[in-house]
C-alpha cells in the first residue's frame, strides 16, 4: 500500500518563528522549573544537567535574531538563579570542588561555555585573586563557537556577567592577580575584536540574493558589538590619557581593518555616543582622520555631523554650567580642526556625493555658530571653502530641486536664521558668491526667504553700500536682465514677491537726512533696472520715502535745506517720469498729485513753480493717457481734491489751474460725468486757497453757483429720467451744502425749485433698486433739512423752505 | 513558596534620553554621579542586594536606552519585570509628555498577567537644577490617574531621595512577585520528559 505523501499545511515565516521559540521557550520552562527544584533540593549535579539541557536551545539555527533574542533573554534570566544559588554556597564556605572542570564536561560546547562563563563568575566572586586568570581564560575559550550568531550572543553573555567585576584600579603593580584596568581594556577589546569578526563574517556566508536580509539581521545584531564599547566607557579608570593611548587607538585598529562598511558606520557612531565629550575634544585628529580611511559605502558624512552635534552641544551645555569643558574648548581650537579635516575628507573621497559635501560645511557652520556665536569669519571661512569646492568640482547653476542644491540652500538659510539680521549676512564676503553656484530658481527662493526675514525683524538698512549690497543680493527680483529663461512671467507671483521688495524699501533709512538721499539715489539707479513690471511696485515707496524726506530737511531747517528739497523733488519727477515712460498713467498721476501736495506743505523757496510743474504733469497726463471714461472721471475728481487742498499758487497760475479744471470736466464725454465733474468744481471756487486769498478760502459764490447751474443744465440733458433725478438730488446736495455755508448766490427759491423737480419726476420712475437708492437719498437729504427746521436755533434758515 | 528561597527581582528603568537613567543608577548601586555625558546604547543591568522586612532579595536594574535607534534587537527584556520605573527630567517638559507612550510601551512588549494592577513608580530627577517645567503637583496629578503611582522627586547628582525611591520599588517589586507566586503556581505547561533529547532542529553541520 502506497502513502499519499501529506503536505504539511502552510504557515508564514512569521507564524513559523513564532512556533519556534514558543517551542524552544517551552523546553526552557521546564527545564528551568527542574533546575530551580533541584536546586531547592542541593542537588547540584541535576540542576546542572538541566541548565545544559536549557541552555542546548541556543544551539538552534531557525531563529531570526530577534527571537533569539527573547530565547537568550528567558534562559540567561534563569540562569541567574543558578549563579545566586552557587555565590551564596560559596559565601557559606560549601564549595564545590573542581567546579570549574566539572562544568566542562558538557556535551556541546554552547552549553558549556555558557556553564562554564557562569561558573567562573562565581569563583571570580568569591575570589578577586583568580580574576585577572579567569578573565584571560574565558575570553580565550569563547572563540571556541565560530557561529556568528551563537558566538555574538555567547561573547554578549560573558560581557554582561562580568560587567561588575572588571578590574577597575589603575594600580601600577601589573602582577597582581585582581588585575588592572589595563587587563579589563585587554579583556574587553580581545571579546569586542572577536565579536566583531564574526559580525563581519555573517555578511559573506550564505548566497548572494540574500544580501539584503542578511544585512538586516547584522543590524539588528549590532547592539551586542556595541555593547563592549559601552563596558570601556564604564571603567572608571580609563583617564583621558589612556583613553588617548590605549582604547581609541585600539578600537579605531580594528574598525578600519576589518574593511566592512556596515561595521564601520555603526562602530563610528557607537564611539561617539558612549564615550563623553570631554575625551572627543582631545581626540579629534585620530578620530577623523580615521574617517578618511573608511570603505566607500560609509556615510562619513553622518559620522562626523553626528561628533559636530554633539559637541557643538556639549559647548553650549558647558558655557551655561561654566564648567571646565569651557576651558577645553579655549583651548582646543574645535573648529578649526573639524575644518581641517572636512576639507580633507572632501578632497580624499572622490566618491562622496556633493550633497553630502554641502552637508559638511552646513554642520560646519552649525558649529561654528553654536560654539563661536560672535566670530562671524568662521563662518566666511566656510563660505570660502563652499565656493572652492563647487569651482574645483566645475558646479555651478545647481538645478532647483536637487539635493546639493537643498543642501546649498540650507547653508546659505544658516546665518540668517541665526542672526536674523540681515546686515549681518551682508558682512559675509563670500555669500552672495556663493549663492550664485543657485540657479536662477534657487536664488530667487532663496532671495525670497532673505527679503522675508528682513521684514519680519524689521531690519533697518542705514547706508547706501548696504543698501546697494542688499538689492544686489536679491538681484533675481531687482532686476529685468536675469529673467528666468524659460516660460512667462507669472504675473500673480510677480505682484507677490515685488509686494515683498516694496515693503523691504521701506526699511531703506538713515537717521542722517543726507545719507538718506543718498540711499534712495543709490536705490533708485538699482530698481530702475527692473522694467516696466516690476518698477511700478518698487518706484512708489521710493517716491513716497523722497516725501518724506523733503519733509525731514523741512522740520530740521539747516542750511541749504530748500535746495535740498528742490534736488529731491527733482528726484521724484524724475523717478516719476520714468513710470510714465513704462506706460503707465494713472499710478504717476497720482504720484505727480501727491508730490503737488508735499511741495505745497514744505514750501522751500521756490516751491510754486516746482508744484505748478507737478499739476501740469498731471494734467497731461490726463489728456494725453488716460481714455477710459471711468478713469477720467476718476482723474479728475483728484486733480480737483488736491487742487482744493494747495495754497500756494498765485492769482496767475491759480486761475488758469481751476479754468483748466472746470473746462475738462464739462469736457468728459458723457452727460452725467460732466455733470459730476462739474458740481464737483464748484467747490474749486469755495474753499479752493490762493496766494490771492491769502491763503484763505477763495468764497467766490458766483462762480459756484455757475458751476451748479452749468451742472442743473447738464442734468436735464440726460436722457434717462432716473439718471437724472439722481443727479438732481445729488446736485440739491451741493446747493444745500453751500447753502449751509452762506453761499449768498443760493437761496430758499434754487432749492425749492430743485425739490420741486425731483418730486415731480420721482413718482414716474419705474421701481427698481435704483429708484429706491434715489429715493432713499432724497428723503435722506429732506430728513436733514426737516432735523435743522425742527432745530430751535437753526430752524430760522431754513424758513419757507418746501419739503 | 518558601520564604528562605532566593529572591530575584526585576526592575526596568524607562524614560527620553538624557533624563538620568543610568545616572540614578549609579548613585543608587554605586553611590557615584558624573557630569558627564554618556549615551546608553541598548540594555545592561547592575544588582544590588537589599534587606526588606528581613529578607534579602537581589534587585537587577536594568538600564535603558532612551533612544529608540539604539535598540536594534527589540524589547526582549522588559519580559518577567517586576516593577518599572519611569523617569523624567523636571526641567525639560517633553520628557514628562512621553511618559505616557513608555508606559503603554511597557504594558504592550512586557505583557504582565494584570496590566492594571502592575506596579509602576515615577521618578522626577534633576531637581537640583533650575528652572523648573514640571511641578511636583502635576507629576502628583499624572500619578493619581495611573492607579496611584508612587511619586518621589531625585536629584542623581546630589543623591537626593534615591535611596528612598529604590527602596519603594523594590517593596512594589517583591509585593508584585508575592503575588503572582500565590496567584499562579509555576509549573510549566507540559512535562515531557523525551524532551530533552530532541536536538535543536538547526541541521547544519556546526558542531557547536
Amino acid at each position: 500500500m502506497t502513502k499519499m505523501p501529506t503536505t504539511p499545511p502552510q504557515i508564514s515565516p512569521v507564524e513559523e518563528q513564532e512556533k519556534f521559540l514558543h517551542d524552544a521557550l517551552g523546553v526552557v520552562k521546564a527545564q528551568a522549573f527542574h533546575m530551580k527544584r533541584a536546586l531547592d533540593k542541593n542537588k547540584l549535579m541535576d540542576a546542572l544537567k538541566n541548565a545544559s539541557a536549557m541552555l542546548a536551545e541556543l544551539r538552534t539555527s531557525l531563529l531570526s535574531p530577534k527571537s533569539y533574542y527573547e530565547l537568550y533573554m528567558a534562559i540567561t534570566d534563569e540562569l541567574r538563579h543558578l549563579e545566586l544559588y552557587l555565590v551564596d554556597e560559596f559565601q557559606k564556605g560549601r564549595k564545590v570542588p573542581d567546579l570549574y572542570e566539572l562544568v566542562q564536561y558538557a556535551g556541546n560546547i554552547v552549553p558549556r561555555l555558557y556553564l562554564l562563563i557562569t561558573v567562573g563568575l562565581v569563583y571570580i566572586k568569591t575570589n578577586t585573586s583568580l580574576r585577572r586568570d579567569l578573565l584571560k581564560d574565558l575570553v580565550e575559550m569563547c572563540r571556541g563557537v565560530q557561529h556568528p550568531l551563537r558566538g555574538l550572543f555567547l561573547r554578549n553573555y560573558l560581557l554582561q556577567c562580568t560587567r561588575n567585576v572588571l578590574p577597575d584600579s589603575s594600580e601600577t603593580d601589573a602582577d597582581s592577580p585582581e588585575g588592572t584596568v589595563k587587563d579589563s581594556v585587554d579583556f574587553v577589546l580581545m571579546n569586542f575584536a572577536e565579536m566583531n569578526k564574526l559580525w563581519v563574517r555573517m555578511q559573506h556566508q550564505g548566497h548572494s540574493r540574500e544580501r539584503q536580509h542578511r544585512e538586516r539581521e547584522r543590524e539588528e545584531l549590532r547592539i551586542l558589538v556595541g555593547t563592549n564599547l559601552v563596558r570601556l566607557s564604564q571603567l572608571e579608570s580609563v583617564t583621558l590619557e589612556k583613553y588617548q593611548k590605549l582604547v581609541l587607538p585600539g578600537i579605531l585598529e580594528q574598525v578600519v581593518s576589518c574593511r566592512d562598511a556596515i561595521a564601520q558606520e555603526y562602530l563610528m557612531e557607537c564611539i561617539i555616543q558612549v564615550f563623553p565629550d570631554e575625551f572627543h575634544i582631545q581626540t579629534l585628529t585620530p578620530f577623523l582622520k580615521s574617517c578618511a580611511e573608511l570603505e566607500q559605502g560609509v556615510n562619513v558624512k553622518n559620522i562626523v555631523i553626528s561628533l559636530m552635534e554633539r559637541l557643538a552641544a556639549f559647548s553650549q551645555r558647558s558655557d551655561s554650567l561654566g564648567t571646565e569643558g569651557a576651558n577645553i574648548l579655549q583651548e582646543v581650537q574645535l573648529f578649526e580642526v573639524f575644518s581641517d579635516q572636512v576639507s580633507s575628507i572632501i578632497s580624499n573621497r572622490q566618491y562622496l556625493p556633493p550633497e553630502d559635501m554641502v552637508a559638511l560645511q552646513v554642520a560646519l557652520i552649525n558649529l561654528a555658530l553654536k560654539c563661536y556665536p560672535d566670530r562671524i569669519e568662521y563662518i566666511d571661512k566656510v563660505m570660502l571653502s563652499s565656493v572652492e569646492m563647487f569651482q574645483r568640482l566645475g558646479l555651478e547653476h545647481l538645478e532647483y530641486h536637487s539635493s546639493v542644491a537643498k543642501e546649498l540652500q540650507k547653508l546659505l538659510k544658516i546665518p540668517l536664521d541665526s542672526y536674523n539680521n540681515v546686515l549681518v549676512v551682508l558682512k559675509l564676503k563670500h555669500y552672495a558668491g556663493l549663492m550664485q553656484h543657485l540657479d536662477f530658481n534657487g536664488r530667487k527662493s532663496l532671495s525670497i526667504y532673505i527679503l522675508t526675514n528682513a521684514l519680519e525683524n524689521e531690519t533697518i538698512i542705514p547706508s547706501p553700500d548696504e543698501t546697494e549690497q542688499a538689492l544686489t543680493l536679491l538681484g533675481t527680483l531687482v532686476s529685468e536682465k536675469n529673467e528666468n529663461p524659460l516660460g512667462e512671467v507669472d504675473l500673480e507671483e510677480l505682484a507677490e514677491e515685488q509686494c515683498l521688495l516694496a515693503r523691504f524699501i521701506h526699511q531703506l533709512k538713515s537717521n542722517v537726512a543726507d545719507e538718506q538721499y543718498l540711499i534712495l539715489t543709490m536705490a533708485r539707479k538699482i530698481l530702475g533696472t527692473g522694467g516696466p513690471l516690476r518698477i511700478k511696485y518698487t518706484l512708489p515707496p521710493l517716491i513716497f520715502q523722497a516725501y518724506q524726506l523733503a519733509h525731514k530737511y523741512k522740520n530740521l531747517k539747516e542750511e541749504n535745506w530748500d535746495k535740498k528739497c528742490t534736488k529731491i523733488f527733482q528726484f521724484c519727477h524724475q523717478t516719476i517720469t520714468a513710470l510714465v515712460k513704462a506706460e503707465l498713467a494713472e499710478l504717476p498721476l497720482r504720484l505727480f498729485l501727491q508730490g503737488a501736495l508735499a511741495i505745497d506743505q514744505i514750501g522751500f523757496e521756490n516751491h510754486e513753480t516746482v508744484a505748478y510743474e507737478f499739476m501740469s504733469q498731471a494734467f497731461s497726463l490726463y489728456e494725453d493717457e488716460i481714455s477710459d471714461s471711468k478713469a477720467q472721471l476718476a482723474a479728475i475728481t483728484l486733480i480737483v481734491g488736491t487742487l482744493e487742498q494747495i495754497s500756494c499758487f498765485s492769482e496767475e497760475n491759480s486761475d488758469p489751474l481751476r479754468t483748466q479744471c472746470a473746462l475738462a470736466a464739462s469736457k468728459l464725454l458723457k452727460k452725467p460725468d460732466q455733470c459730476r465733474g462739474v458740481a464737483t468744481c464748484s467747490h474749486l471756487f469755495w474753499s479752493g486757497k490762493s496766494l490771492a486769498s491769502n491763503k484763505e478760502e477763495t468764497h467766490d459764490g458766483k462762480r459756484v453757483v455757475e458751476c451748479l447751474k452749468k451742472g442743473l443744465r447738464i442734468a436735464k440733458q440726460c436722457m434717462d429720467v432716473s439718471v437724472q433725478v439722481q443727479l438732481f438730488v445729488e446736485l440739491l446736495n451741493h446747493y444745500i451744502y453751500f447753502y449751509e455755508k452762506d453761499n449768498d448766490q443760493v437761496n430758499i427759491e434754487i432749492l425749492n425749485q430743485v425739490i420741486k423737480k425731483i418730486k415731480e419726476e420721482l413718482p414716474n420712475l419705474e421701481s427698481s433698486d435704483e429708484t429706491e437708492q434715489i429715493t432713499k437719498h432724497f428723503n435722506n437729504t429732506l430728513e436733514h433739512i426737516r432735523v435743522r427746521l425742527d432745530s430751535p436755533e437753526e430752524g430760522a434758515v431754513y424758513k419757507g423752505i418746501e419739503i | 513558596m518558601a520564604s528562605n528561597k532566593k529572591v530575584l527581582l526585576k526592575v526596568i528603568i524607562l524614560g527620553d534620553s538624557s533624563v538620568g537613567k543610568t545616572s540614578l543608577m549609579n548613585q543608587y548601586v554605586n553611590r557615584k554621579f558624573s557630569n558627564q555625558y554618556k549615551a546608553t546604547i541598548g540594555a545592561d543591568f547592575l544588582t544590588k542586594e537589599v534587606t526588606i522586612d528581613d529578607r534579602t532579595v537581589t534587585m537587577q536594574i536594568w538600564d535603558t536606552a532612551g533612544q529608540e535607534r539604539f535598540q536594534s534587537l527589540g524589547v526582549a527584556f522588559y519580559r518577567g519585570a517586576d516593577c518599572c520605573v519611569l523617569v523624567f527630567d523636571v526641567t525639560a517638559p517633553n520628557t514628562f509628555k512621553s511618559l505616557d507612550s513608555w508606559r503603554d510601551e511597557f504594558l504592550i512588549q512586557a505583557a504582565p498577567r494584570e496590566p492594571d494592577n502592575f506596579p509602576f513608580v515615577l521618578l522626577g530627577n534633576k531637581v537640583d537644577l533650575e528652572p523648573r517645567a514640571i511641578s511636583a503637583k502635576r507629576a502628583q496629578q499624572w500619578c493619581q490617574a495611573k492607579n496611584n503611582m508612587p511619586y518621589f522627586e531625585t536629584s542623581a547628582k546630589e543623591g537626593l531621595n534615591v535611596e528612598q525611591a529604590f527602596l519603594a520599588i523594590a517593596k512594589n517589586a517583591l509585593a508584585q512577585q508575592n503575588q503572582s507566586v500565590d496567584l499562579y503556581n509555576e509549573f510549566p505547561d507540559q512535562i515531557k520528559l523525551t524532551n530533552t533529547q530532541k536536538s535543536n532542529g538547526g541541521g547544519d553541520s556546526c558542531a557547536c
